[in-house]
C-alpha cells in the first residue's frame, strides 16, 4: 500500500485558489513573478523603442516579450518550489466501486434496467468488466422494491 | 488567387499556433478561459495578424483547450477551467468506478463531434439573425441592459446578482471616470480583473489572519491519479468506436440547442443540457457515459456559437462569452472598436464575409482536433503526471501574477494596474458570497460602458 506523503513539519501550507500552497514558496514565487514579467517587459520596451517605427507596436511587441517573461517565471519557480501534492496511483478499490453504485442510486433515485440498453453499450459494460456490478445492484434494488422499501 | 493562398496559410498557421498552445494551457488546472484567451487573443489582434487568422487563433484555440481540460478532470479529479467545473461529477463517478479513460474518450470525442456540428449550425442562425442587427445596433444599450438583468437573475445569486449589477456598474463607472480623468482607457484590464478575480480574492484573504487560520493545512492535498489504459492501436483513435450511435445523436442534438440559445452562460448550458438528457436516460452506466460526452460537446459548442452569432450578426459582443473570452474579436482598441455612440463597429464583423466565417471556422475547428484529439487520446495519461508532479501551484499563480502586471501595465501603467486589483477583489468577494458569477461581471463591464451613457442621455 502506498503511504502518504507526509509535509515537512516546518512548512506552512495553505489553501488558495483551489489548491495546496507554502507560504513561504508562494511570496518569493510572486516576487518571481513579478521581477521576470516586468523585467522581460520593461527591457523589450527599452531596446525596441529606437529599433520600431510606431512607438504603439513597439508597446505590442514589448508585451508579447512580457508575456514570454510570465511563462518564463512559472517555469522557475516551478523549478525552485516542487508541488505540495501527494500524488498517489493505484487503480479503483472494488470496495469503492459498491460505494459508487450506492451513491449513484441515492442520487437517481434508481440504477435502471440493463435490459433496456443497446448491445453496444452492454458490450461495453462487460469489457470494462463492469457488467457484473451494475446486475448485482440491480437486483438488490428490485428485490428491495419487492419487500416494500423493507430491508 | 495568391492574396486568398496566403489569406488561407496565414489563417491555418495561427489556428495551428492558438490550437499547440491552449492544448498545453488546458492540461493545467484552474487557467480560466478569459484569463488565457483575451489576451493572447489581443496580442494576436494587436501584432497585426489578418483577421482570419486572428479568427482561427481564437477558434482553434477555444476548441482545443476545452478537448484537453479533459484530461485534469478525468484524470485527476480537478476541473481543467471553468466549464470544466461542470463536468466534475459525472467524471468522479467514472473515476471511481476505475474508468477514468473512458471518462476521458467520451469527453473529447463529444467535444470533437459538438464542434464540427457547431460552426455550420451558428453560421446558420447568424444568418438568420443578421436582418434584425439593424435593429439590435441601434438599441444596443438597451439590449445590454436586458441581457445583463437576465443574464443576473440566472445566475447563482438570483435576485441578489440582481441588486449587485447596480453598485458593481457603479464602481466601474466610476474607476473610468477616474482613470479618464487622467486620460488613460481601458478595456482588457477590466477583463483580466474579473477573470482572476478568484485568485486575488484568495490572495487577499491570505493576508488576513482571521481568514488565513481558515485557509491553513496540515496534509499535502492528495490526488489519485488513474492508471494508464490504451484499448486501441494506431495514433487516431476511430472516434464513432469510442461512442456509440446514441451518444453521437444526443450530442448533436445538444451542439444544436445550446449553439441557438446564445446568450446563456456556456456553464449553466452545459449543466441544464446535461439534466434534459441525463432525465431520459434510466440505466445510470449509460446514463454517466453519455451525459458527459454531451457536456463536453455543449462546452464547445456554446463558445463556438456564442462568439460567431454575436461576431456575424451583430458584430456587438452579445453574449458571456463574447463579452468575456471573445471580447478582442471585438473590441481591441486602435484596430477593433465598437463606437457606443454612433452604433457603428470596425471588427471582425465587418472584415468578414459569411463564407470567410463559415470556411475559416471550419478550418479552425478541424486543425485544433487534428491537435488535441489524438494527442489527448495518447499521451494523457503522461500528461496529467507531468503537469501534478512537476507544475507547483505557486509556478501557476507567479504567470497569472506576471500576466496582471504585465497587462495592466501595459494598457494603462499604475491606473491599469489598480483597476485589476479593484475590480478582481470586488468581483472575487460578490462572487463568492452571492454568486455573482463571472458572466453577469462582464456584462456589468457592457453595462457600465454602453448602457449608463444612454440612461444617463435619456434622464437629462
Amino acid at each position: 500500500m502506498h503511504q502518504p506523503l507526509s509535509p515537512p513539519k516546518k512548512q506552512n501550507l495553505y489553501e488558495v485558489w483551489g489548491d495546496t500552497i507554502d507560504g513561504r514558496d508562494l511570496m518569493l514565487s510572486i516576487g518571481i513573478g513579478a521581477v521576470v514579467s516586468l523585467g522581460a517587459y520593461f527591457g523589450a520596451h527599452y531596446l525596441l523603442q529606437p529599433i520600431v517605427e510606431s512607438a504603439q507596436m513597439a508597446k505590442t511587441y514589448a508585451m508579447l516579450v512580457g508575456v514570454l517573461g510570465c511563462l518564463g517565471a512559472g517555469v522557475i519557480s516551478a523549478k525552485l518550489f516542487p508541488p505540495k501534492r501527494d500524488v498517489q496511483e493505484h487503480a479503483a478499490d472494488p470496495a469503492f466501486r459498491e460505494q459508487v453504485v450506492a451513491d449513484l442510486l441515492k442520487e437517481y433515485g434508481s440504477l435502471g434496467r440493463l435490459e433496456d440498453l443497446s448491445d453496444e453499450v452492454i458490450a461495453e459494460l462487460r469489457e470494462l468488466e463492469l457488467y457484473d456490478l451494475f446486475r448485482e445492484a440491480q437486483a438488490r434494488e428490485e428485490q428491495a422494491h419487492l419487500n416494500g422499501g423493507r430491508p | 488567387m495568391e492574396m486568398l493562398m496566403h489569406e488561407i496559410m496565414m489563417a491555418f498557421a495561427l489556428g495551428l499556433l492558438g490550437a499547440v498552445v491552449f492544448s498545453a494551457i488546458g492540461l493545467v488546472s484552474g487557467t480560466d478561459e478569459t484569463a488565457t484567451l483575451a489576451p493572447l487573443t489581443m496580442l494576436v489582434v494587436l501584432l497585426g495578424a489578418p483577421p482570419a487568422g486572428v479568427l482561427t487563433f481564437f477558434l482553434a484555440g477555444a476548441v482545443a483547450k476545452h478537448m484537453t481540460h479533459a484530461v485534469p478532470t478525468a484524470l485527476l479529479g480537478i476541473p481543467g477551467d471553468t466549464v470544466a467545473t461542470a463536468l466534475l461529477g459525472d467524471a468522479n463517478y467514472l473515476r471511481k468506478l476505475g474508468v477514468p479513460h473512458i471518462a476521458l474518450r467520451k469527453m473529447i470525442t463529444g467535444g470533437a463531434v459538438a464542434a464540427l456540428i457547431a460552426v455550420p449550425l451558428s453560421v446558420l442562425f447568424a444568418v438568420l439573425l443578421a436582418p434584425f442587427g439593424g435593429v439590435i445596433k441601434q438599441f444596443a444599450p438597451w439590449v445590454f441592459l436586458c441581457a445583463a438583468l437576465a443574464i443576473a437573475y440566472f445566475s447563482a445569486g438570483r435576485w441578489a446578482s440582481v441588486l449587485t449589477l447596480v453598485p458593481f456598474v457603479v464602481v466601474i463607472v466610476a474607476l473610468q471616470a477616474l482613470t479618464g480623468h487622467y486620460g488613460v482607457k481601458l478595456s482588457v484590464s477590466y477583463f483580466l480583473g474579473i477573470a482572476v478575480a478568484p485568485l486575488i480574492a484568495s490572495l487577499f484573504s491570505l493576508l488576513a489572519p482571521g481568514e488565513r487560520e481558515q485557509m491553513r493545512r496540515n496534509e499535502y492535498r492528495v490526488f489519485s491519479l488513474a492508471p494508464d489504459v490504451k484499448g486501441w492501436s494506431g495514433y487516431f483513435p476511430n472516434p464513432f468506436k469510442v461512442i456509440n450511435r446514441r451518444q453521437v445523436k444526443v450530442t448533436a442534438m445538444a451542439a444544436s440547442v445550446s449553439s441557438a440559445t446564445f446568450v446563456f452562460s456556456p456553464v449553466a448550458m452545459t449543466v441544464i443540457m446535461g439534466e434534459v438528457i441525463g432525465a431520459r436516460i434510466k440505466q445510470a452506466y449509460d446514463r454517466l457515459t453519455t451525459v458527459i460526452t454531451a457536456r463536453n460537446g455543449v462546452t464547445e459548442s456554446t463558445y463556438i456559437a456564442e462568439t460567431l452569432i454575436p461576431l456575424m450578426a451583430f458584430g456587438l459582443p452579445l453574449s458571456p462569452v463574447a463579452a468575456g473570452p471573445a471580447a478582442p474579436l471585438f473590441n481591441a482598441p486602435p484596430r477593433f472598436w465598437v463606437d457606443n455612440a454612433s452604433g457603428q463597429v470596425n471588427n471582425l464583423h465587418n472584415l468578414l464575409s459569411t463564407w470567410d466565417f463559415l470556411g475559416y471556422g471550419m478550418l479552425a475547428v478541424i486543425v485544433a482536433i487534428l491537435v488535441a484529439y489524438p494527442f489527448t487520446m495518447n499521451f494523457a495519461h503522461g500528461a496529467a503526471a507531468f503537469v501534478v508532479r512537476k507544475i507547483s501551484h505557486e509556478a501557476v499563480i507567479a504567470t497569472f501574477i506576471g500576466l496582471v502586471l504585465v497587462i495592466g501595465i501595459w494598457e494603462g501603467g499604475l491606473l491599469g494596474l489598480l483597476v485589476i486589483v479593484t475590480v478582481g477583489l470586488l468581483g472575487g468577494f460578490v462572487a463568492r458570497f452571492l454568486g455573482f458569477n463571472t458572466g453577469v461581471q462582464f456584462m456589468g463591464y457592457y453595462t457600465a460602458v454602453l448602457s449608463v451613457p444612454a440612461i444617463i442621455a435619456l434622464a437629462g
